[in-house]
């Protein structure tokens, strides 16, 4: 796995139309919502900006890109190549996804230890990490899925679209409006209870058991994504 | 106790929908042999290798390497170097990183250096892939697949796009490997290196074999050709030959050279010139364009 993930960060760090939408996009979008967190924190609250923050990098740093590389890689047929080797499935997929996730990781928690020092750190830091994990083994199962039906990284700039920006809306939704109406609805859109799970952490003041509640459609979704993936990744270009 | 084949192909079955590619396709490839796969456009070739390859499930039958099914790639592909018919490798690398990963990964030992030597690409080890020729991406490809020399070398149109020296090349070191006991399955388009090269040769049309073995044994099934001119009265000749549109005969033959001594016996006797006279023995082409005429079997 090692050896496919050496490559695939020389070849991220060698491919500037990725970098920018990996690395730079993300953070562009998260120093503008820190510099104005005071103005979307009376809109919603300071958790409602990690939540957007956490799914702004979720959706470009971490979905979008994984999109674009494994339908690049598997419209130059490098997927077949990787598979004329010794090499597994799990492992040459794991090697490719690693150094994104891993970047997506790094700038999260960069990003919110920025957040939480220039503002008020979060109330309770495991439940913010059982609600990121969940959100992006979510986005990253769902990239899987997505390249699936992503022919060309040209093609990923459509696809991605719906899911990147519906998870974005879904949390800023949520995050300003709470969850007082359309709660149920709300909290099976994809993201939905994992925001709000991210608005309890970072704020406080809600009951355990009320977040442990939202714990299981969260996990629900990442079944959901992991299903899906499995389901509609291809490895080779259609015929 | 004998020498189990290094593949066994076993009433091979490939469908893709309601369209049938392979089928019952049965054949084996010995230790040390070189196999050479031909067929027309779509005669099911590059399907049956891929099966092999173990990129592509059988639909039914079975397909063995090295007694495993090919799909066992911990079993199988240390032991079986792949060159594929295109593409395939990350535009952004180096050649000389493209080898280190998939030499790494196909857990052959060698050398990154020895082989791109093998291949005159020592002096574009630090080039991306991106600014090679499509005869440099050949010979990358063809790097991979003989890293760590492998046992089994399956090789899809090795020499596509590749000029002369380097189809030369490519095919010492093939006759290299050999030596030490490898075994090539090949596809190709240039029918005289199957020719020269495979010691045996399926050729598939629609899907099945028409026609299997040596060389000789493949071209004996269509006659050779003795070809001449007649002067002007000129006494009967000793067999019947067919004329043609531009005043040339031929003579359609099994034992080509019974038939042209007969030929030349009869023309000293009497004191006959044959103008233009040749005689051609019937070449693996002539067979593959009898195929190629032959309807698809349903």
């Amino acid at each position: 796995m090692l050896p496919i993930a050496q490559s695939e960060l020389i070849q991220l760090f060698r491919n500037r139309a990725v970098l920018i939408t990996s690395l730079i996009m993300p953070a562009a979008a998260s120093i503008f919502f820190i510099s104005y967190r005071d103005t979307f924190s009376q809109i919603g609250s300071l958790g409602y900006v990690a939540a957007v923050l956490i799914f702004i990098i979720a959706a470009f740093s971490l979905y979008a890109t994984t999109v674009t590389t494994l339908a690049a890689r598997r419209q130059n047929l490098f997927l077949k190549r990787l598979r004329s080797t010794a090499a597994g499935d799990a492992t040459i997929l794991a090697g490719l996804v690693l150094p994104v996730s891993v970047i997506a990781i790094v700038q999260v928690a960069v990003i919110l230890i920025v957040f939480a020092s220039v503002g008020r750190a979060p109330a309770d830091v495991e439940l913010l990490v059982v609600a990121l994990t969940a959100a992006l083994v979510m986005m990253l199962a769902f990239a899987v899925a997505t390249a699936g039906i992503t022919n060309s990284p040209e093609h990923a700039q459509v696809t991605t679209l719906p899911l990147s920006l519906g998870v974005i809306a879904v949390a800023t939704w949520v995050g300003i409006t709470g969850t007082e109406n359309f709660a149920l609805l709300k909290r099976i859109l994809p993201g939905g209870s994992a925001t709000e799970l991210i608005v309890n952490a970072w704020n406080g003041g809600a009951p355990l058991a009320d977040s442990m509640l939202l714990v299981a459609p969260t996990l629900v979704w990442v079944v959901v994504a992991i299903v899906l993936a499995a389901r509609m990744f291809r490895w080779e270009p259609r015929r | 106790m004998p020498v189990r084949p290094v593949i066994e192909v076993d009433q091979l079955n490939v469908t893709y929908g309601e369209f049938h590619a392979v089928k019952n396709l049965s054949f084996q490839v010995a230790r040390g042999e070189l196999y050479a796969l031909l067929g027309t456009n779509g005669a099911g070739k590059t399907s049956t290798l891929e099966v092999i390859e173990g990129h592509r499930k059988a639909s039914a039958g079975t397909v063995r390497v090295f007694g495993k099914s090919p799909t066992d790639r911990r079993a199988v592909r240390p032991r079986m170097g792949i060159m594929l018919q295109e593409g395939g490798f990350a535009a952004d690398l180096t050649v000389e990183e493209s080898v280190r990963l998939i030499g790494r990964l196909s857990e052959r030992q060698d050398t990154v250096a020895r082989v791109l030597e093998l291949v005159d690409l020592g002096h574009r080890a630090d080039t991306r892939v991106a600014q090679l020729s499509g005869g440099e991406k050949r010979r990358l490809d063809f790097a991979t697949a003989v890293y760590g020399r492998p046992e089994l070398i399956v090789l899809d149109e090795p020499t596509t796009g590749l000029d002369i020296q380097s189809r030369d090349a490519l095919w010492e070191t093939v006759r290299q490997l050999r030596e030490d006991g490898a075994t090539v399955v090949l596809t190709t388009h240039y029918l005289e290196e199957a020719q020269q090269r495979a010691d045996r040769i399926g050729l598939m049309h629609g899907g099945v074999f028409r026609s299997q073995g040596t060389v000789s044994e493949l071209t004996q099934t269509l006659p050779a050709s003795i070809r001449f001119s007649l002067p002007p009265g000129s006494p009967a000749l000793p067999m019947r030959p067919a004329p043609m549109a531009d005043g040339f005969y031929t003579i359609d033959t099994f034992d080509l050279q019974r038939d042209l001594k007969t030929l030349l016996d009869w023309a000293d006797a009497h004191a006959v010139q044959l103008p233009g006279l040749s005689a051609a023995p019937t070449r693996l082409d002539d067979v593959f364009r009898a195929i190629g005429t032959e309807p698809v079997p349903s």
